[in-house]
């Protein structure tokens, strides 16, 4: 019989009931989403590279690789697997400017792929080609066709007989210029080491790729000292397959820490209040099972299990709904599996949501529990008595002047507020916590336009950028600069400390190429020093004027580099001039030149080994972005439903516990309008001072979460004037819009029996 | 001078096929500054009745007169209008805002009357000039009944309706109410209309009226009615 009752509770406090469950649901949904999102990211990637072998080192050296060499180095304590490796750009001969990473392991064990279709790989086979099957579709190959892959003019002819797919190549980009793949133009393909030996007449492996578990520092000194020489030696750290989906899960880590967090605190507090109200209002019936001879473990359990019904429909609406969030951003379609190329994405629940999970549904229970008990004190007599709120106490604020002048609805109001307080704490928390999330979400979409505005507006001024192939000569880089009036820069790879880092050469009087400093003005490459991003600033704890030691791969020569400044960047890398390069005797070639000539101008010529235009680079920016709009969209769209969900619930509470005196009210003879006016008043008040202090604490934790996200980008938090507008309009108009749906309750206000009974 | 009349009013609830006849073709007239008591037992129909002229209901059919305009057919908002202007209410709990001080209590009513009174000299007049700034729930019931009839009376209304004036206060307390009712509205000028089911109050009243099962069973006018003090209580 109880237990019919407490269906009937349910559809009693319908309004409440459904109001705890979304947000429970909302609540937990934003957290288990997004941070399903990079768990799932890194099991998914990570187990994959595992399957194909993906080397955690890879040791690097101009000249090649001999077989003694990489047996030696297979032969050391604390070393898996090795391999000979070679992983070049080469032009696809039947597809006009294609490019594809042409790949040979020598050991398919390390660095290899998994077959999505075709014949499994043969490492004998002297025409077969394994190619990537994303690359394959977009371009319509399919298996049998034929191929070939030119090569420092050697061509590789083969037919195709495996699609794969490979944690080499999982993001599969020709250069760290490219920030999203494109496999309509580039893709990558695996041949044997036999075909390549047949058909080059060499071995040229430049790579040795190691499975290993070793620290770096200790796997440095067991192949230096095994192959007598200091070589480059690039952890997973340094690849894009590795780097690109960790920044990915950094920054879902980021995104999943404190804004879903704040969603579950709001669902909790509001539950908090509303669980109470409702026990409040049951009091009665509660005195009349006691009364009727029920034992209080009987009703608290009864009452109870109320609590932990909400918390179960709570938690699994807000399980799916985590789903479907880390569904939208994880799906084959999106974004996501663009940029990281794996068989298939699934979907993981972490462990800790689910602590979180059980210690939610326990704590919505324990809530319960204790609302009910509360009510529940004393005597069967004392249970009976309705629940009275507490009584009128004078305000402050009537002591002063301003409460004459305060018209009668403000009174009305301030002094329902302060009698409510828990109630009208919850609104203005609601009210906070949607405009600090849209502020915040908001923001960080205004951060990163301002920087792509400034960067790709203001910062690149060139039309076209030509990168030139390996073995060009310096007359032919001369020539190249002089016919299309380019600047140029060269890139050294340098290993400071511990990692690898970019060096880049800048030669810019056409100011083609700018340099923002951290204040976003853009500064002059001066000839007396080096110029640091600012991830690698921070990370070495370096300023102008200190110097610092850098060493270039394959050269055992080390240079001293003075700190003249800090810069903006998009990659990693530190930036000189031609002119401090000569004067410390660091050599370079000259990789890049950037010109005004549209791409389309620029002649196909053997020097030149691709050219991009800066609009296909703010593209593929864009797309990167579109990840991180969904994830703002989805902040936004929560955001609200939460604020509409919390002040609704609120509101009818209020409607409720003013009932009499809207009744009376009304009996007097004040018209449904102005009692609406009234209610919607109150709330327009807490929306306002709800965005007053939400907008500063959204800039708050904006600068919070771009700061966590400083090993991604250097980006200055930039708050747009529309976001605060938005949000006001947003947050405001929610507000009234819930106000009006409950002010409309009150031409249902029956006078005549809500004036029968006692207050 | 007439100020209310009922013509062949009826008041039918209907809940599913049930009917429930709670005032069936009531026809009465009261004149102007009249002191009513409506007597019958609970579920007689008198609380409809003061709910109709109070314009808290309608009629399902008959009209219903007060000076001079038909308020059956008013909309919610003109009947608003109408609770605003012409009636004042009393009720037996005396329905004060919780929220509001003794003072912001009657002076509510500035918000919709137009021609209101000053709310401190109408709680003088009930003798709470000490309680001004107290909330209702600081005030005995009789004060709050008290409070309940400034607040009707500042709307300056031509009448006081009464449900159960005395119905939640003690004997003593209820005569003091009646006796300040009473004067009151003589002094002011007001028709009172008063329901109840206490016999002695009718005593007092300038017309009677018993209903019972939703019809008007006598409508008596008393040439000469006691006062307060002379009722036994």
């Amino acid at each position: 019989m109880l237990f019919r009752k407490l269906w009937r509770t349910m559809g009693l406090y319908k309004a409440q009931f459904i109001s705890m469950v979304i947000m429970i649901a909302l609540g937990i949904g934003i957290f288990v989403g997004f941070n399903m999102e990079w768990v799932s990211i890194d099991k998914n990637t990570n187990g994959f590279l595992e399957q194909t072998g993906f080397a955690d080192y890879r040791i690097i050296s101009e000249n090649g690789f001999s077989k003694e060499d990489v047996e030696s180095i297979a032969s050391l304590t604390g070393i898996d697997k090795a391999a000979r490796y070679l992983s070049v750009q080469a032009d696809v001969k039947e597809r006009d400017g294609d490019t594809i990473s042409f790949t040979v392991t020598e050991n398919a064990d390390v660095s290899g792929f998994a077959l999505m279709g075709g014949e499994p790989y043969d490492a004998n086979s002297s025409d077969g080609i394994w190619l990537s099957d994303k690359y394959a579709s977009a371009n319509g190959i399919s298996l049998g066709d034929a191929l070939t892959f030119r090569y420092k003019n050697i061509e590789f002819k083969g037919n195709v007989k495996g699609l794969i797919k490979s944690g080499e190549h999982m993001v599969c980009v020709r250069d760290e210029t490219q920030l999203m793949p494109d496999y309509k133009t580039h893709g990558f393909a695996y041949i044997s080491p036999a075909m390549y030996k047949e058909t080059a007449g060499f071995e040229y492996y430049p790579q040795i790729n190691v499975l290993s578990k070793l620290e770096k520092k200790k796997f440095t000194d067991k192949v230096d000292k095994a192959l007598d020489t200091t070589l480059m030696i690039l952890t997973k750290d340094e690849t894009v397959s590795y780097a690109g989906p960790q920044g990915e899960i950094d920054e879902g880590k980021t995104m999943g820490s404190i804004l879903p967090v704040l969603f579950l605190l709001i669902a909790v507090l509001t539950m908090v209040t509303t669980m109470h109200r409702v026990a409040a209002k049951e009091k009665t019936q509660i005195g009349t099972l006691k009364a009727l001879g029920f034992k209080d473990k009987r009703i608290l359990r009864h009452y109870t299990s109320y609590a932990f019904m909400i918390g179960i429909m709570g938690t699994a609406s807000g399980i799916a709904l985590g789903y479907l969030v880390a569904w939208l951003v994880l799906n084959p379609n999106g974004m996501m599996a663009t940029y990281i190329d794996i068989p298939d994405w699934k979907l993981y629940l972490p462990w800790f949501c689910v602590v979180i999970l059980v210690l939610i549904l326990a704590l919505i229970t324990l809530i319960g529990f204790l609302s009910v008990r509360q009510m529940l004190k004393g005597n069967a007599a004392d249970a009976l008595r309705p629940y009275i709120p507490k009584k009128m106490k004078r305000l402050l604020l009537e002591k002063t002047v301003i409460w004459k002048k305060l018209s009668f609805g403000a009174k009305w109001n301030l002094r329902d507020s302060m009698r409510h307080k828990s109630r009208t704490l919850m609104s203005l928390i609601g009210v906070v916590g949607c405009a600090l999330i849209v502020v915040a979400a908001l923001g960080m979409g205004d951060t990163m336009d301002s920087f792509l505005d400034m960067y790709y507006g203001d910062a690149l001024h060139y039309n076209s950028r030509i990168n030139l192939s390996e073995q060009v000569t310096t007359e032919k880089t001369n020539e190249l600069i002089e016919k299309y009036e380019g600047d140029y820069s060269a890139s050294v790879a340098v290993q400071v400390g511990e990692k690898a880092v970019s060096l880049d050469v800048y030669h810019t009087p056409g100011d083609f190429v700018r340099f923002p400093d951290e204040n976003n003005n853009f500064i002059e490459i001066e000839d007396d020093g080096v110029y640091l991003c600012m991830r690698l600033a921070k990370e070495f704890d370096l300023s102008e004027g200190d110097t610092f030691r850098v060493s270039p791969y394959g050269s055992d020569k080390t240079y001293t580099l003075k700190v003249a400044g800090v810069i903006r960047s998009v990659s990693e890398n530190m930036v000189i001039s031609p002119e401090y390069a000569d004067s410390i005797d660091l050599p370079y070639t000259i990789n890049s030149i950037y010109t005004k000539t549209a791409k389309t101008d620029i002649s196909s010529d053997d020097a030149v080994a691709s050219v991009q235009s800066k609009q296909a680079i703010i593209d593929s920016f864009d797309s990167m972005m579109e990840l991180m709009n969904l994830m703002i969209l989805i902040f936004i769209i929560a955001a609200i439903v939460l604020g509409v969900v919390v002040l609704y619930n609120l509101g009818v509470m209020s409607y409720t516990e003013r009932y009499r005196e809207m009744a009376t009210l009304k009996v007097v003879g004040f018209k449904d309008r102005k009692i609406g006016a009234l209610l919607i008043g109150q709330n327009l008040w807490i929306s306002l001072i709800g965005v007053i202090i939400g907008i500063p604490l959204g800039a708050a934790v904006l600068d919070y979460l771009m700061n966590a996200l400083a090993s991604e980008y250097e980006m200055k938090t930039v708050i747009d004037v529309s976001t605060y507008i938005v949000n006001i309009l947003l947050t405001v108009g929610m507000s009234v819009l819930v106000s009006l749906l409950v002010a409309r309750k009150n031409r249902k206000i029956d006078m005549v029996e809500a004036l029968k009974g006692v207050e | 001078m007439q100020i209310v009349e009922f013509k062949d009013v009826s008041r039918i609830y209907k809940s599913g096929d049930h009917e429930l006849k709670a005032l069936d073709g009531v026809n009465f007239s009261l004149d102007e500054g009249k002191f009513v008591v409506i007597l019958g037992p609970s579920g007689a129909g008198k609380s409809t009745l003061l709910n109709l002229l109070g314009g808290l209901d309608s009629p399902t059919s008959g009209k219903i007169i007060v000076e001079g305009k038909d308020i059956s057919t008013l909309s919610n908002d003109e009947l608003a209008e109408y609770r605003a202007a012409a009636v004042g209410f009393v009720f037996q709990f005396y329905n004060l805002v919780p929220t509001l001080t003794v003072r912001e209590n009657v002076a509510l009513v500035r918000e919709i009357a137009k021609d209101s009174l000053s709310p401190e000299e109408m709680l003088a007049e009930v003798g709470l000039s000490d309680h001004l700034n107290n909330f209702p729930s600081e005030l005995s019931g009789g004060e709050q009944q008290r409070v309940s009839i400034a607040r009707a009376l500042a709307k300056n209304p031509k009448i006081l309706l009464c449900d159960e004036p005395t119905g939640a206060l003690d004997s003593e307390t209820g005569v003091l109410i009646l006796k300040l009712l009473m004067s009151m509205a003589k002094g002011y000028g007001k028709t009172i209309v008063i329901v109840t089911h206490n016999q002695n109050i009718a005593k007092m009243a300038d017309v009677v009226i018993r209903v019972k099962n939703g019809k008007i069973r006598s409508f008596d006018e008393q040439q000469s009615p006691m006062s307060a003090d002379e009722v036994e209580w």
